[in-house]
């Protein structure tokens, strides 16, 4: 025998008035159903039954006033019922008048108030309390932005010297590293020991400084570039200074530029821009024993032949004495590879986004050529033109490479 | 003055009973506090202990009693309404919208409004209709209120205290879902907590998480599963919800770079967006990754039977841990 007493409903009321009973002594009920309308001071509330089993006495008629915490019903419970689940049990067995009804999901349909959980744990927490003053922790500030645009180009923005305010990372920051990643400052000799100019066979490497720049200017470029590659060759049988062929390469190509300005120039695929300068500034792909460098020698266009020969050799003093700095090696409007010297006559050279043209020299030989009236044999120098075909026509790269081989096919 | 192991609703009624009996100005009233005890027993024992002119019983008439707080704040005294259910509490709006947060403003600091609205709000209690809802946000928008949310027996305790001795109106919501969730050694000595500070409950570096209310549990326990695998979770209770101590978060912010935040009210206008808000200002380039928000839904409160689903979960929160931290 169980005996069910009136629950404290939830408004912490004393007691309540019995409205009506939906059973009767002697029946069955199952646990849910309806069992007794009660009348608080608040609402009329309908209390289900805790439990399965027969009903065997009603302490209460209609009218009458139960004080919480008084015996209401007395059940003879069914074999089993009241194991197991948790929501079974309980509420006839609360003697406490103040505890409210166990959690369960019907004795909640019958309470105004609901039912708060009551725990026994005992909470322990070391809370302190904050408005401290802030403190600059040195960690890495970047926009959202800028973070998502190195994650996607693969920088570590810990190696970036922010330039904005607060020392915050910008885009431009981004930039700057990543066109000095491209063609890095060799340094002071003392400063770094010389990379070994060759792998030794069944050892591995990892990339560094140069090389690496490289991994990264060439894998862009093959990602981003239409590549296409024409070839040619310029026949200099009749040059006088037969060695000078640095200067008169690069005088040929701002001749290439004057006969087809689209080659010097950047292409911006974001906005689809392809933008012509009017300076040329000539990137010089060279091969040094830390790797390939690409120093600039600027403004070519306003050079005489003397003039750029002036130039090329401070170049190469630079280059030796690795004094060329970061800011010489940016910024170039369009790029020489001469390749040619151990070996290979063409190539498909990739330029560097977003400039859009690269041109490749190979190695000089001897040609036997058809000439009016029988044959010869005349020196002359491989052509390679790499231009991006999304910004270019193969009528412009070939006006332009017309222009460099009339100019280097001058005698002077 | 001694030390218990209690509940936040005792740790409730600690505190007005030690400002009852220390501070002559202190008055409570409401709707069954007196004879009754309160619905959830906030004020059991305290008009037998202070008299009915000290803890007084009014008529169902919450703009009534907000009014009349106002007018005995104005003339001197420190009135602690008690509001049954959040769900009761608009018909104060006008009261703490028009006049509460206004009066110090309106007699150019002639009179201010030292008054406390206390609320039971939150969900999970299987309550009926209009029992349920956090409504935190609309008096986080009045100027001149401050909205202060405990989470703990202690914070109740201190928090409380401090609001009744604030000079200034107070919306002091009790998470009535954690009433009688735990206790806690709270010592009775009348010691306040500072107001308009978070407190951080659990410091750690990688992301950090800002909730409030009830829901500092689900975020705790979160933040525990989050451990297992290496996740080092800074939990934060903002515990005054207006005006916000956005320096320890931005702090918080700048040092983890990733902030989830969790609140059981509605998305939309829901005080978490006001956090986003001033990260998104002052703590952009700390981020490493998008703020997340678990919030309730922008519906109408369930009933008992689908509330939980409503409600921000341990696994919901921590799938917005791993999706900030991806």
């Amino acid at each position: 025998m169980t005996t069910f007493k009136l629950p404290d409903l939830g408004e912490g009321l004393p007691e309540a008035e019995i409205v009506a009973w939906h059973v009767a002594e002697g029946d069955t009920v199952k646990v849910d159903d309806l069992l007794v309308s009660v009348e608080t001071a608040k609402a009329v509330v309908e209390v289900p039954s805790p439990l399965s089993g027969v009903v065997r006495k009603l302490h209460a008629a209609p009218g009458d006033i139960v004080q919480t915490g008084a015996p209401l019903v007395d059940f003879e419970e069914a074999a089993g019922a009241g194991t197991g689940d948790a929501r079974q049990r309980a509420p006839a067995e609360r003697p406490a008048p103040e505890a409210p009804p166990e959690e369960t999901a019907r004795a909640d349909a019958g309470s105004v108030v609901g039912s708060v959980q009551s725990g026994g744990e005992i909470l322990e927490e070391t809370a302190i309390a904050g408005g401290r003053r802030r403190r600059e922790r040195g960690r890495i500030k970047a926009a959202p932005a800028v973070r998502a645009q190195a994650k996607r180009l693969g920088i570590d923005l810990a190696q970036i010297e922010p330039s904005g305010r607060n020392g915050q990372i910008t885009a431009a920051d981004l930039g700057a590293f990543q066109e000095r990643a491209r063609r890095p400052a060799p340094r002071p000799a003392a400063a770094r020991p010389a990379a070994p100019r060759s792998v030794t066979a069944g050892e591995s490497r990892t990339l560094r400084g140069p090389h690496r720049a490289m991994a990264q200017s060439m894998t862009r470029s093959r990602d981003e570039v239409a590549l296409c590659t024409i070839f040619d060759d310029a026949d200099i049988h009749e040059w006088v200074d037969k060695r000078d062929f640095t200067a008169r390469i690069l005088r040929a190509m701002v001749a290439g530029c004057a006969a087809e300005p689209a080659l010097n120039g950047f292409f911006d695929p974001e906005t689809l821009t392809h933008k012509m300068e009017s300076r040329v500034d000539i990137a010089l792909a060279v091969d040094t024993e830390q790797g390939l460098i690409v120093p600039v020698i600027r403004n070519v266009e306003q050079m005489n032949l003397d003039e750029i020969r002036g130039a090329v050799g401070r170049l190469k003093e630079a280059t030796r004495n690795r004094t060329v700095t970061p800011e010489e090696m940016v910024n170039y409007t369009i790029t020489l590879s001469n390749f040619g010297m151990l070996a290979g006559r063409y190539a498909t050279p990739l330029m560097v986004p977003p400039t859009v043209a690269i041109l490749g020299t190979g190695k000089l030989q001897h040609d036997v050529i058809a000439v009016m009236g029988g044959i010869e044999v005349h020196r002359r120098i491989p052509l390679s033109l790499s231009f991006d075909h999304r910004c270019i026509s193969g009528g412009e790269a070939c006006r332009f490479l017309a222009g460099v081989i009339a100019d280097l096919e001058k005698p002077r | 003055m001694g030390m218990a192991d209690v509940t936040l609703i005792d740790a409730v009624t600690m505190a007005l009973a030690w400002e009852l009996e220390h501070d002559p100005r202190v008055v409570v009233l409401g709707e069954d506090v007196g004879v009754n005890g309160g619905v959830f027993r906030a004020t059991a024992g305290l008009q037998a202990r202070f008299g009915a002119e000290r803890v007084m019983d009014t008529p169902l008439a919450e703009g009534m009693i907000a009014g009349v707080s106002i007018g005995m704040a104005a003339q001197g005294m420190r009135p602690v309404a008690e509001i049954q259910f959040m769900g009761f509490i608009y018909p104060t709006v006008d009261q703490m919208i028009n006049h509460a947060g206004r009066l110090r403003n309106r007699t150019r600091g002639r009179l201010a409004c030292p008054m406390v609205l206390r609320a039971p709000f939150g969900g999970g209690i299987h309550a009926p209709e209009h029992h349920s809802e956090s409504t935190e946000a609309i008096f986080a928008h009045m100027p001149g209120v401050r909205v202060v949310i405990p989470s703990s027996p202690a914070r109740a305790y201190g928090l409380l205290l401090a609001a009744i001795r604030d000079p200034d109106p107070v919306v002091f919501l009790e998470p009535k879902r954690i009433y009688r969730l735990n206790r806690q050694s709270v010592e009775d000595n009348g010691k306040a907590l500072p107001l308009d500070v978070c407190y951080i409950l659990r410091e750690g570096e990688d992301i950090t998480l800002v909730t409030w209310g009830a829901m500092t549990y689900e975020t705790l326990k979160a933040a525990d599963r989050m451990a297992k695998s290496g996740v080092s979770c800074e939990v934060i209770d903002l515990a005054t919800i207006s005006p916000i101590d956005y320096d320890t978060i931005l702090e918080s912010v700048e040092k983890t770079g990733r902030l989830v935040i969790i609140h059981e009210a509605a998305r939309t206008g829901g005080v978490g967006a006001e956090v986003a808000a001033i990260v998104s200002e002052r703590g952009l380039y700390d981020l490493q990754a998008p703020i997340r928000r678990v919030t309730g839904y922008d519906v109408v409160m369930p009933l008992f039977r689908r509330e939980m689903d409503y409600m921000p979960s341990v696994a919901k929160i921590v799938d917005a841990i791993q999706e900030t931290l991806d």
